[in-house]
């Protein structure tokens, strides 16, 4: 079955020597690595989508963000049709950026250098002195436009891709059934409350890359305070042994996404002492709405979703996971003491910046329809819970510089990291969604899928 | 209404660090007191005394630290955006945070030895009776681990400072990282 990969590095280790998958277990060294980086940036980064942002950040007609694809900066703007498009900001005469702003509106950008002007839409204007044509002969101005990335609207989050052929349907596989829980939900979908926070980490982008393969482990002991602070119930001193919200469903697809689901009876127990039994479906949502749903939005669920997939998200709702290569999501309950809006919708992409460098950019979400006040303590629970200043994620970006440092020594890097308490895939009484499943308390089943989405892409020259 | 989208302008954004025209001169007894204050603040941060710390905050605390995004032409100078924010904190979450800092906070254990430089003081009266405007620059030094490179951050900050009881406490403020992308891990410290 195991078919030999086609990776070799230049000093003859393969691919297989990294990664041994008949243990389960992956060498250190592929965190730190320069030829391997390379052969990421070609075969990842340059071949799957990458998510950049969301369309509500530029509503109007030549609004424009700029964004990186790894270490490709882009633009990512709307036309005047409404059109958005995503192109490289390099400018095709002497490599300028086009753009040097963050963010804007311009119907045209013109580069600071030599005054080449591009459409919001990549195309070639002109260069200034039109008469002494600036641009040569020896290309046409249609050879001459930005080169553009192929643009994937989902649920209004920007997606896009230097590859030609692969379908973003594709792309997602079985994993939409799920998301589209969580992007695909209310008549107005989401909107981004404002514009990314960003930070950089001195790791490799897979450390935070296979943790956002659903790690669900970690929670217990790197997020301790989460318990220590009642917000996954049980105390400080019983939560290994009742170890909270660490049962559900656990699910990956080949492309490497992966989820946890989270049994709303079991939220429902941690935040209040009510029981879910012999509830409808909608008595369910009444009683504890997914993450960011109000209760004036949960008809719309109704509408926007099949009936099996309003189902799973008022039984057992998916919340945290990833889509491969380097998103994460968090879609968590995150109750507040002033009784407030307890959700909190945030995504994260892990932009690889060389082998030793990552950029976290931390993406806040509420859904558009919910009210202002719902989209403020929203958008108050992200900050404190996730990105630069979360409580959760201030101990994540703390640990993977550790490992980063770790991966430099000389034996240090042949330790193997292991993904062996395995589940192994069972599918639940009347599971309606696609994906291989773990039900339980969650394993490194989903990490491991992860680590085999990342295999098979490296593998493939 | 709220306008979160990151191309649009947030017409507040150009606002100066000092509002008010009404100055507190250097070396006059307020200033002193309130630079003494700020010194004793960033050395409760720094000697991780965040009882005491808490003690210089007053309950209506709102204490935030919005977004730098780089912009270009007629927008050059609307560079703070407040719809995204890396602090958005009132005391309750300050509490929070404090707490948590006293537990299993790995971000901080061991915790990081930090210096917090406090310069360029301006102080002016506010509108408010007691309250005055105190704009200083921050620049923190911090070192994590036995790493011996140190993150730093550079910040200016715009407080409000309330005379309480002969003491001066804080009431507003509001931090501005000079990065877009900070080159900070984390802020699991105050600032
Ligand atoms: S580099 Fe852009 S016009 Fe010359
Ligand atoms: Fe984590």
């Amino acid at each position: 079955m195991l078919h030999n990969a086609g990776l070799t590095l230049s000093d003859g280790t393969t691919l297989d020597d990294l990664i041994n998958r008949d243990m389960n277990e992956v060498s250190l060294r592929v965190m730190n690595d320069k030829e391997l980086y390379e052969l990421e940036m070609e075969r990842v980064f340059a071949r799957t989508w990458l998510l950049l942002g969301h369309e509500s950040e530029i509503p109007k007609a030549g609004d424009y963000v700029m964004r990186d694809m790894a270490e490709d900066n882009v633009i990512v703007s709307r036309d005047r049709s409404g059109e958005i498009h995503v192109m490289l900001n390099v400018c095709p005469h002497r490599g300028m950026k086009v753009c040097t702003a963050e963010a804007g509106n311009a119907h045209a950008h013109r580069c600071i250098y030599h005054g080449w002007a591009f459409r919001a839409d990549g195309s070639f204007i002109g260069a200034p002195i039109e008469k002494e044509q600036m641009h040569g002969s020896k290309r046409s101005k249609d050879e001459l436009g930005l080169k553009k990335a192929r643009v994937h609207l989902y649920g209004g989050l920007i997606f896009a891709t230097w590859n030609k052929d692969l379908s973003f349907e594709d792309y997602l596989g079985d994993a939409k059934f799920y998301l589209d829980q969580l992007f695909c939900r209310t008549d107005n979908g989401l909107e981004m409350l404002g514009p990314p926070q960003r930070f950089v980490l001195p790791c490799n982008w897979k450390i935070p890359g296979e943790q956002s393969g659903s790690d669900g482990f970690h929670t217990l002991t790197l997020h301790r305070s989460l318990m220590e602070g009642g917000i996954m119930g049980g105390t400080a001193e019983s939560i290994y042994d009742t170890a909270p919200g660490m049962y559900g469903v656990d699910l990956s697809v080949p492309q490497g996404h992966t989820l946890r689901c989270l049994e709303a009876a079991q939220t429902f127990k941690m935040f209040a002492d009510v029981s879910f039994e012999g509830k409808s479906t909608e008595e369910r949502l009444n009683l504890l709405p997914p993450p960011g749903i109000t209760k004036d939005l949960i008809p719309q669920l109704f509408k926007n979703l099949s009936e099996d997939q309003v189902k799973q998200l008022a039984n057992i709702p998916p919340q945290v996971g990833g889509m491969f290569p380097n998103i994460l999501i968090a879609f968590i309950f995150a109750p507040r003491m002033d009784g407030g809006a307890s959700g909190a919708l945030s995504l994260h992409t892990y932009v690889p910046k060389g082998p030793d460098k990552v950029e976290f950019v931390n993406f806040i979400f509420a859904e558009k329809d919910a009210p202002e006040d719902v989209k403020r303590d929203m958008l108050q629970n992200a900050i404190w819970s996730t990105g630069t200043s979360g409580t959760i994620e201030q101990d994540d970006a703390d640990t993977w510089p550790q490992i980063m440092r770790n991966s430099r020594g000389h034996m240090s890097k042949t330790i193997t990291l292991k993904y062996q308490a395995l589940h192994g895939h069972e599918r639940p009484e009347g599971w309606v969604g696609g994906g291989d499943l773990y039900p339980g308390f969650t394993k490194d089943d989903t990490q491991w899928a992860w680590w085999m989405a990342y295999y098979n892409m490296m593998a493939d020259a | 209404m709220v306008n979160y989208a990151t191309a649009a302008i947030d017409k507040t954004s150009v606002m100066r660090g000092l509002v008010s025209t009404k100055r507190v001169p250097l070396g006059s007894e307020v200033y002193n007191r309130l630079l003494e204050t700020l010194y004793d603040e960033a050395a409760a941060l720094d000697e991780r005394r965040f009882d005491d710390w808490v003690a210089y905050l007053e309950q209506d605390l709102i204490y935030t630290a919005p977004l730098r995004l780089t912009r270009n032409g007629p927008n050059k100078d609307r560079d703070v955006v407040r719809t995204m924010k890396h602090f958005d904190e009132n005391y309750g979450s300050i509490l929070m945070r404090t707490g948590r800092l006293a537990k299993s906070a790995w971000a901080e254990d061991p915790p990081s030895r930090t210096r917090r430089f406090v310069t360029n003081v301006r102080v002016a009266e506010s509108e408010t009776a007691g309250e005055y405007e105190v704009v200083s620059y921050l620049y923190v030094e911090r070192s994590r681990m036995d790493n011996p490179e140190n993150e730093t951050i550079s910040a200016e900050r715009r407080d409000i400072w309330r005379l309480v009881d002969g003491a001066y406490k804080l009431a507003r403020r509001e931090i501005i990282v000079d990065q877009s992308t900070l080159g900070m891990s984390n802020f699991a410290i105050f600032l």
